[in-house]
């Protein structure tokens, strides 16, 4: 177990580490000057200011110095100052990043409740109409962009039926951005628990399991959902990264104040630095989760800790 | 694949599944629409004040106008091809060079195949969409940029089917047959590995076509793609989202046309991989 950690720990660091590299690189990857690039729309934008700009960033250094410059004052938790209002990154970042963690848990719930049940139905009732509804409505939700379906939504219950508020940060706004991301992603989730449930439904053990005389909810709740909740639980991970790159669209369209609004204002103004810090914040929080749940998954499934 | 057609022929007779039929249904509207739009859309997608402001839905304006007047059957028509354009491109130039790093990553020796496929685990485990946003941001929006962002977001997905199916086909006879004739790497790709695994690859490349198509219309929504006044679906939203209320069909054409699209491609992707790996078949 311990072993598991330490490997799930190292691999982890290792990713965080190559996403600041590879962020600090990108400022090098920008065709022409970044400074003039990040000033174009700015009155200011006089040589010296620029020149000023150009050793604040450190840009007058050479690159590798400067991405390592980088790498080492991110690991420090120190992410530069944004070119506009020169405040700390890191600070305007992790302020934010409860709201996006909220929203992302909340969109997360809702599509895992939506999500299994369907998947569980569409399974037992394989080839049946429900089992094509089901999966109908998954390959719809992977079809309908959520910004779309977000606006549908504020057009729906907030302007329409004047349910719900527009935007704005407290529980009631929660609702509509958290279903939307949720109904977005429950296809997903209804999928996976479906294959997975398919291919329990077939193993030998059911069989067993019925051939005991065992009630059929029986077999199909304590037999077959219950592994295939372990199963799912292995790619909870993949959803919720998905799920958090999803959700930089959607907080814009319900001006949710999360890391992904303030992520799309720093790239449309060209805040680099902003951006910068926004991709390793996003990373790292992803990689957090995932090992976490490689983690739980290894106390679930002693199997797991072999590997 | 011909070989599994074939089978799937003899086994149920030539029977088209539903979705395969509404998947290549829609798309070949889509695809009409995009190749035919300067000939059959009514008016010039971006000229002002051919009709009144907000009109609503008629028989000479049949998808309404917009704020500036513009009529919105022709500006959802002419963004169908817009759209193809940037998947096609995306999808082509991503599939490339995807599938050139999964084949070298499958030949190129133990090394290169561990570091390349670390790098590959990572990127992948990114959403494409978020890829795309960042690339864009530091190359600068616009409609070139923004496709070079999407179709870079799609190489590690091509990039890990390419290295899974030459990877099984590592493992085969023929190549170790080849290989003791004395072929180098280069030539035993492009002479047998190649022409083994092309037609998978190009079943795959059709499910990178509908995130590409989301990953554009995402981008011009936040402003970060196709710019404005030209006709790209995201772009339409975004410019149209101030007036959802006094004008619903702004939200509703330009957004049915993407799910439509997506969907169309999504349908023929997720059949054809199907065909094409009957091991899935059995237990999806």
């Amino acid at each position: 177990m311990i072993r598991l950690i330490a490997k799930r720990l190292t691999a982890a660091f290792a990713t965080v580490l190559a996403v600041i590299l590879l962020s600090g690189v990108l400022v090098h990857v920008v065709p022409g000057d970044p400074v003039t690039a990040m000033m174009a729309q700015s009155v200011t934008a006089t040589p010296e200011a620029m020149d000023e700009m150009r050793s604040r960033l450190g840009l007058d250094l050479p690159v590798w110095m400067q991405v390592g410059r980088y790498a080492l004052n991110a690991l420090s938790g120190d992410l530069g100052t944004t070119i506009r209002g020169n405040e700390p990154v890191a600070r305007l970042l992790l302020e934010r990043l409860p709201n996006t963690f909220m929203l992302a848990v909340a969109g997360l719930g809702i599509a895992l409740l939506l999500g299994i049940p369907l998947g569980f139905i569409a399974a037992v009732n394989r080839g049946t109409a429900a089992d094509a509804a089901v999966m109908i409505v998954a390959v719809l939700g992977v079809s309908i962009p959520g910004f779309w379906l977000g606006l549908v939504l504020i057009q729906v219950f907030s302007l329409h039926l004047r349910w719900l508020p527009v935007a704005g940060t407290d529980f009631r706004n929660l609702i509509l951005p958290a279903f939307t991301l949720g109904l977005t992603y429950c296809a997903l989730v209804a999928r996976m628990t479906r294959s997975a449930l398919v291919e329990i439904l077939a193993e030998d053990y059911i069989r067993t399991a019925r051939a005991r005389g065992l009630r059929e909810h029986q077999v199909l709740i304590v037999h077959a959902l219950r592994p295939a909740l372990i199963s799912i639980v292995t790619v909870v991970g993949l959803v919720f990264a998905y799920l958090m790159g999803g959700q930089v669209i959607v907080e814009n369209v319900f001006s949710w104040n999360g890391i992904g609004r303030l992520a799309v204002q720093a790239m449309l103004q060209r805040d680099y630095p902003m951006i910068q810090g926004f991709i390793v914040i996003f990373a790292t929080s992803v990689v957090v989760v995932s090992m976490s749940l490689d983690i739980l998954y290894g106390i679930l499934d002693p199997r797991m800790r072999q590997r | 694949m011909s070989v599994v057609l074939e089978a799937k022929r003899k086994r149920r007779g030539w029977r088209v599944p539903w979705n395969v039929a509404l998947g290549l249904g829609l798309a070949a509207i889509v695809l009409a629409a995009a190749l035919l739009s300067s000939w059959i859309a009514p008016f010039d997608p971006t000229r002002m004040a051919v009709g009144p402001r907000l009109a609503g839905p008629s028989a000479k304006f049949l998808f309404g106008t917009d704020e500036f007047g513009r009529d919105l059957f022709s500006r959802v028509l002419t963004g169908a091809r817009l759209s193809l354009g940037i998947g096609f491109c995306a999808v082509v130039s991503g599939l490339a060079v995807g599938g050139l790093v999964g084949l070298v990553a499958a030949f190129a020796g133990r090394l290169i195949e561990a570091v390349l496929l670390r790098v590959i685990d990572v990127l992948y485990s990114f959403p494409d969409t978020l890829i795309a946003l960042a690339l864009v941001a530091f190359l600068g929006p616009g409609i070139v940029n923004a496709t070079i962002a999407i179709a870079i977001s799609l190489v590690p997905f091509y990039a890990r089917v390419a290295y899974g199916l030459a990877a099984a086909e590592r493992a085969k006879p023929y190549i170790e047959a080849a290989r003791l004739a004395g072929i180098n790497s280069g030539r035993l790709v492009r002479v047998h590995v190649m022409p083994n695994i092309g037609q998978s690859l190009i079943v795959m490349a059709t499910l990178g076509f509908s995130s590409a198509i989301l990953s554009a219309a995402g981008l011009s929504f936040l402003g970060l793609g196709v710019q404005p006044p030209s006709p790209e679906w995201g772009a339409i939203l975004a410019s149209g989202r101030n007036y959802i209320t006094k004008a619903p069909w702004i939200l509703i054409f330009p957004g049915l046309a993407i799910c439509l699209t997506v969907l169309s491609f999504n349908l023929i992707g997720d059949s054809l991989r199907d065909l094409a790996d009957p091991r899935r078949k059995r237990t999806s």
